[in-house]
């Protein structure tokens, strides 16, 4: 990240080309500026000031920039260091503790911005022993942390829009069923191959409906392919893409002919009794009790999971776990790397992805539902493109894209 | 044209303790011994010349410990009644303010200090012409010191950069003649003052390197004299064209510590014209 800083420089700095000096300096330095602010002085007598944000490479290029800018009367604007308070219970936050967003924040410590390693919103911000600082649940804080407290000293910056034709510039509009869709997955295709090809990882949150719609074995075969890296869902998804490769339906009703067979309602549970028995999805799938979809291919391929589960699961499965906090920290420990999100028909687990996810993750949102869509970005998420359409139909095309 | 509203009364301190007793400056070294004998002599002479050419000069006590003292021209800045006393860069100097500011306090002026942790040094730094102070900055003056200054003064300050070490005082730079005429050495100045006193001097009188060194911008204009410490043959035909009398006062024994004839003085009665001047010409704004 580039560093900045905002100076300011009075005087009779129209007149005397003290101005257009510190601009000049600026750029010669390789720094940029933006002018905040100007107050040009009526007559030659009053006074002018202008207000610059300065920026450079880093914080050293930085610090000698402001170093030359000094000489010239150009000052840093007083800025105070971020106040920071002891949390003093566990999983309790100091009063008046800075609340943050999912932008790429900076703290200001020591005279210096810090930047904050991993940004998510509703959290916290601690100071590491070491200097650094990051974002925290409020459940993961401990006695005696250094708790960021109030806005002073607390910065965020806008994300820049990707430059060029990109899915983003359709951020811009409202969320809409009025789109060319088979366009718009392409484009959603070509994002994926340039995250990829940067070592970006690709994140996919599936809801049951991804199954209903007969869309898991596209999903199965960008897992195989090596184009999802992180899976994240709940028992529903999980439980209905086994049944579905092990007695052929999906919530008792036939992917095939869709007549629903006698007994079939209660297949899932049988599924779901069965892995039980063998402890895990991992040790299904190598007993050969599971033999293809979405969680055959994630264990054959090593590409982690985390199920989170709800009141309302049966079972559930031996994998899904049953604490939210517990599957949230699971959640988080899986971000790093993150370039590309894929929220696939999924409501619950979109938004819970969206709280964690940094504002940075190119985020799509795939719902037939344009409520989904329009929850996600109300609750935060503003990074997140919505495309409403059949969740099927979109990961059959993407597919084709892709593979 | 008219001559300068300002220059016919100083103060001026005797050198009883002058000397040169650390270095802070490229022409100061330790090494060096003062003739005091001579120094009180040109002193003398200097005084003697400035009351012949119609000048009023006011004494400043000397004090033992600050050799220094002796150039007034640092003592502060004064404008229409007011003086706003400078703040040392260098600690050796830091002491003299108290002297000044109480003989300013004991002569009925206004005293007006410049907020903590901006350096000026004075006269030496900041000179009037027009409506406006030049002012430089860099080696011993900030250039934060200017927006300030200029609230104090109620007069505009420009500042201008100063890029040669040797020329660590505005007022070896630039010495006003009259109205329309200065003395500049544009080589000690970055292009941008270059541009600023370009715009601001009508007919300016540009010396050389040697003349810049031999401290021909750092001399006392009392009327239409111009009291110099050396007067190089070409500086010389040009002041006396434009019709000004030189006077040489030889000061070498304060040359050992970068002071010359304006250092030694500081023009007590500066009165800029209240109110607005003219901006400096449009193509000054236009400059980058």
């Amino acid at each position: 990240m580039t560093a900045s800083e905002v100076v300011e420089v009075d005087g009779h700095i129209i007149d005397s080309l003290i101005l257009a000096k510190v601009l000049d300096v600026i750029l010669d330095a390789g720094g940029d500026y933006r002018i905040l602010e100007v107050d040009i002085g009526r007559t030659s007598v009053d006074p002018s000031r202008a207000r610059l944000e300065v920026t450079a490479l880093d914080e050293d290029a930085l610090a000698a920039l402001l170093a030359e800018l000094q000489i010239h009367g150009a000052n840093r604007v007083d800025q105070a260091d971020a106040a920071v308070e002891p949390a003093e219970v566990d999983g309790v936050l100091p009063a008046g503790f800075y609340a943050t967003t999912n932008l790429p924040t900076q703290v200001r410590r020591g005279g210096h911005w810090v930047d904050v390693d991993n940004p998510e919103m509703d959290c916290a911000l601690v100071i590491l022993p070491d200097g650094r600082v990051r974002t925290a649940p409020m459940h993961r804080v401990r006695a005696g942390d250094p708790v960021v407290v109030g806005r002073t000293g607390v910065r965020v910056q806008a994300l820049e829009r990707p430059r060029g034709a990109t899915p983003f510039e359709f951020m811009n509009s409202e969320v809409s069923s009025e789109k060319p869709k088979e366009q718009l997955v392409a484009r959603v295709a070509d994002r994926i191959k340039a995250a990829k090809a940067t070592g970006g990882k690709v994140l996919a949150v599936c809801g049951p409906a991804v199954v209903h719609t007969g869309a898991a074995p596209d999903v199965a075969a960008l897992v195989r392919a090596g184009i999802i890296d992180v899976l994240f869902a709940g028992n529903g998804f999980a439980t209905h893409d086994i049944e579905s490769n092990v007695l052929g339906t999906s919530l008792g009703v036939p992917l095939g002919d869709g007549l629903p067979p006698e007994g079939g309602h209660s297949n899932h549970l049988r599924v779901i009794n069965e892995v039980r028995r063998r402890g895990s999805i991992a040790a299904a799938v190598r007993d050969g009790y599971i033999a293809g979809g979405v969680m055959y291919e994630c264990v054959q391929h090593g590409v982690p999971f985390v199920l989170g589960g709800s009141v309302r699961d049966d079972g559930p499965l031996p994998d899904v776990f049953t604490d939210v906090v517990e599957a949230a920290d699971a959640m988080r420990a899986q971000l790093p790397g993150v370039a590309v999100a894929l929220m696939l028909a999924s409501t619950l687990h979109a938004i819970a992805t969206g709280n964690v996810l940094p504002a940075g993750v190119e985020t799509y949102c795939v719902d037939i539902n344009q409520a989904v869509v329009t929850k996600l970005a109300d609750r935060g998420s503003h990074q997140a493109l919505g495309i409403v359409t059949d969740v099927g139909l979109f990961l059959s095309t993407l597919a084709a894209h892709l593979l | 044209m008219s001559a300068l509203p300002w220059g016919r009364r100083f103060l001026m301190c005797p050198p009883e303790h002058f000397g040169v007793l650390y270095e802070i400056n490229p022409w100061m070294h330790r090494e060096v011994t003062v003739d005091l004998d001579r120094a009180r002599e040109q002193w003398g002479d200097l005084v003697a010349t400035l009351v012949e050419a119609g000048a009023e000069v006011e004494l400043l006590e000397p004090q033992p410990g600050l050799p220094d003292l002796v150039f007034t021209a640092n003592a502060g800045t004064v404008n229409r009644g007011r003086y706003v006393p400078s703040r040392f860069r260098h600690p050796y100097r830091q002491p003299e303010v108290a002297f000044d500011v109480a003989w300013f306090d004991g002569h009925g002026y206004d005293v007006v200090e410049l907020p903590e942790g901006v350096g000026h040094e004075g006269a030496g730094d900041a000179l009037p012409f027009g409506h406006a102070f030049l002012s430089g900055y860099k080696s011993r003056s900030d250039a934060a010191a200017h927006g300030p200054l200029s609230t104090l003064l109620g007069a505009p300050v420009r500042p201008i950069e100063l890029v040669d070490d040797r020329l660590y005082h505005l007022d070896l730079t630039f010495c006003p003649l009259d109205d329309r005429r200065v003395m500049v050495a544009p080589h000690a100045w970055d292009r941008y003052g270059c541009k600023v006193v370009e715009a601001l001097v009508p007919e300016p009188l540009v010396l050389s390197d040697d003349e810049m060194l031999a401290f021909c911008a750092n001399s006392v204009v009392v009327g239409s004299t111009v009291v110099m410490a050396s007067c190089p043959p070409p500086v010389g035909r040009q002041l006396e064209a434009w019709g000004f009398d030189v006077a040489v006062v030889g000061v070498d024994e304060f040359q050992k510590a970068g002071g010359g004839c304006r250092c030694l003085t500081l023009a007590l009665d500066v009165a800029t014209p209240a109110g607005a001047g003219p901006r400096p010409s449009t193509e000054t704004a236009a400059a980058r």
